[in-house]
């Protein structure tokens, strides 16, 4: 065997030493760096699942549509259809469509998401998650733009009638006031224990953005459920 | 290899070697490749960037539109792509003034004669149809307007949000390690030749070892650089930056993988001109053998 074929394993050990070596050099001088950073990184890079880029600006919000019969009250009672005054309520999640709102005097009809983001509102009426769920005793708040579905919110007056369609029963209300308050006032906003449904939006504005909210006030005429409260 | 005396200073020299050809050649890669604005100038153009700010910019005035009822084209008419596109590009050159000391301060500016004269035009024509008295109180809200429709587009065209980056002190001491990188670059060049010649030193007796022992500071420097960038690149680890907002996004993690996949290469480089060395250094051998 000649000298070179002898040392041929040392050529090769030695290359595999040394790549062993360095490895762990670069592993175990990385290492505390790399700990220091890992916090920092995890923040930055966190949105793993989120490999998708979308344009949309609907990341992370899942927007639901119900189909929900808007049939009035009357003619379901026609079809001896029996009501309850007390009822079983279906919670939404958030971006749920739940509801419909009607108000024939302005010609309004405009579905109503769970919660508020401008993508909701660009698709509808949204109802503060602060507030309680349609059916539950309660101030009942539902806000849309000024130019789209609550363009003429301003010309409800006290003694028009408001239905909320949901997919457990119908919920009607009356006017009893129309208000303007400034969006840092929360009076009309805030949860209450008898029975209202406030509706807001901005005063129409072109110079400059309004700090100023127009919106009514409406009491409970009538809850009526669909099926009954389950005992227990 | 055939003198054991000389064994051990070569393995050491070779370790330092691999070591120092790493520092070297990423310092030079950050100052010709990452750290140029030609590099941002690609990332900008092959990601898209103004027209995902646009997109952005449309979305915004879209959205505003239905609080303030101005018509979001009145904002977007004044608004030229290609001022977009440059604006996102002067953003970059700018830095670099400042990184290298060419300017003292960073400041994006960008030209806003047709956005001012379409909004001006709007609030002049809505305050004509419904009587609205030309005040100092209209003028305002016309400056007030124009002015906040101005700072959003800055921001957007920010992309690389270098604005941030300055008034958060992070530009003032990236410029003085800017400063010192090619005092660095130098350093480690010189530091690597002075370990390459006393390892021909060390060869000189039997020269063809010295391709072996270049060989394997080229393939081990090459792996160590390339082995952590294909990992990076190969799970996709940027898609997991948490800022979703398009242009950033794009700009951010299009910068990012540009860069690794550069590194990679030049270390792939690196790793193969290790193994053709190796190679010739057998093929030597085996003629001499």
């Amino acid at each position: 065997m000649s000298e070179k074929k002898k040392q041929f394993p040392v050529y090769v050990l030695t290359g595999v030493f040394l790549m062993l070596l360095c490895t762990a050099v670069s592993v175990g001088v990385l290492m505390i760096p790399y700990e220091k950073a890992q916090t920092y990184l995890n923040l930055v890079f966190m949105a793993k699942n989120m490999k998708v880029i979308s344009s949309t600006g609907l990341d992370g919000l899942v927007i639901k549509e119900n189909e929900i019969a808007t049939t009035p009250a009357a003619e379901i009672k026609d079809q001896e259809q029996q009501f309850y005054d007390t009822g079983e309520i279906i919670r939404p999640v958030f971006g749920e469509q739940y509801a419909v709102l009607q108000a024939d005097d302005i010609d309004l009809s405009v579905p109503v998401y769970w919660g508020s983001s401008a993508e909701l509102l660009d698709r509808g009426a949204c109802q503060a998650t602060s507030s309680v769920v349609i059916g539950e005793t309660g101030n009942i708040v539902i806000d849309a733009h000024v130019n789209t579905f609550f363009a003429n919110l301003n010309q409800l007056a006290p003694g028009n009638i408001l239905v909320l369609y949901t997919t457990y029963g119908i919920f009607t209300y009356q006017v009893t006031e129309q208000v303007q308050f400034q969006n840092t006032d929360k009076k009309y906003v805030l949860p209450l224990e008898e029975d209202r449904l406030t509706l807001y939006t901005c005063e129409a504005q072109v110079f400059g953005t309004s700090s100023n909210r127009i919106g009514v006030l409406c009491s409970l005429v009538s809850k009526q459920f669909y099926h009954p409260a389950q005992e227990g | 290899m055939t003198k054991i005396d000389f064994y051990i200073p070569k393995i050491l020299l070779t370790f330092l070697l691999i070591f120092s050809l790493i520092g070297t050649e990423l310092t030079v890669f950050l100052r010709h490749k990452a750290l140029t604005i030609s590099a941002f100038q690609t990332v900008a153009e092959t990601q898209d960037l103004e027209e995902k700010a646009y997109a952005s910019l449309e979305s915004y005035f879209q959205s505003r539109s239905n609080s303030t009822s101005i018509p979001a084209e009145v904002f977007l008419s004044g608004i030229d792509r290609e001022d977009l596109k440059q604006a996102i590009l002067d953003s970059v050159s700018h830095a670099f003034d400042y990184l290298s000391g060419k300017s003292e301060s960073y400041e994006l500016i960008m030209p806003f004669t047709d956005l001012e004269a379409s909004v001006n035009q709007f609030f002049s024509d809505y305050a004509d149809q419904h009587n609205y008295q030309k005040d100092e109180i209209y003028q305002q809200k016309v400056d007030a307007a124009i002015s906040e429709a101005e700072a959003e587009i800055l921001f957007i065209a920010d992309t690389f949000k270098l604005s941030m980056m300055y008034e958060k002190g992070w530009l003032a001491k990236g410029k003085k390690l800017f400063s010192m990188l090619d005092k660095i670059t130098a350093v480690l060049c010189g530091i690597t030749g002075i370990l390459l010649i006393l390892l021909i030193i060390c060869c000189r007796k039997a020269f063809s070892d010295f391709w072996y022992w270049l060989g394997l500071i080229g393939l081990i420097s090459g792996l160590l650089i390339s082995v952590p960038c294909l990992y990076i690149l190969r799970t996709d680890y940027f898609s997991g930056f948490v800022v979703r907002e398009p242009q950033i996004f794009a700009a951010v993690t299009g910068y990012l993988t540009f860069m690794t996949d550069q590194i990679c290469k030049t270390a792939g480089i690196t790793a193969i001109t290790g193994i053709c060395l190796l190679v010739i250094f057998a093929v030597h051998s085996r003629k001499k053998a």
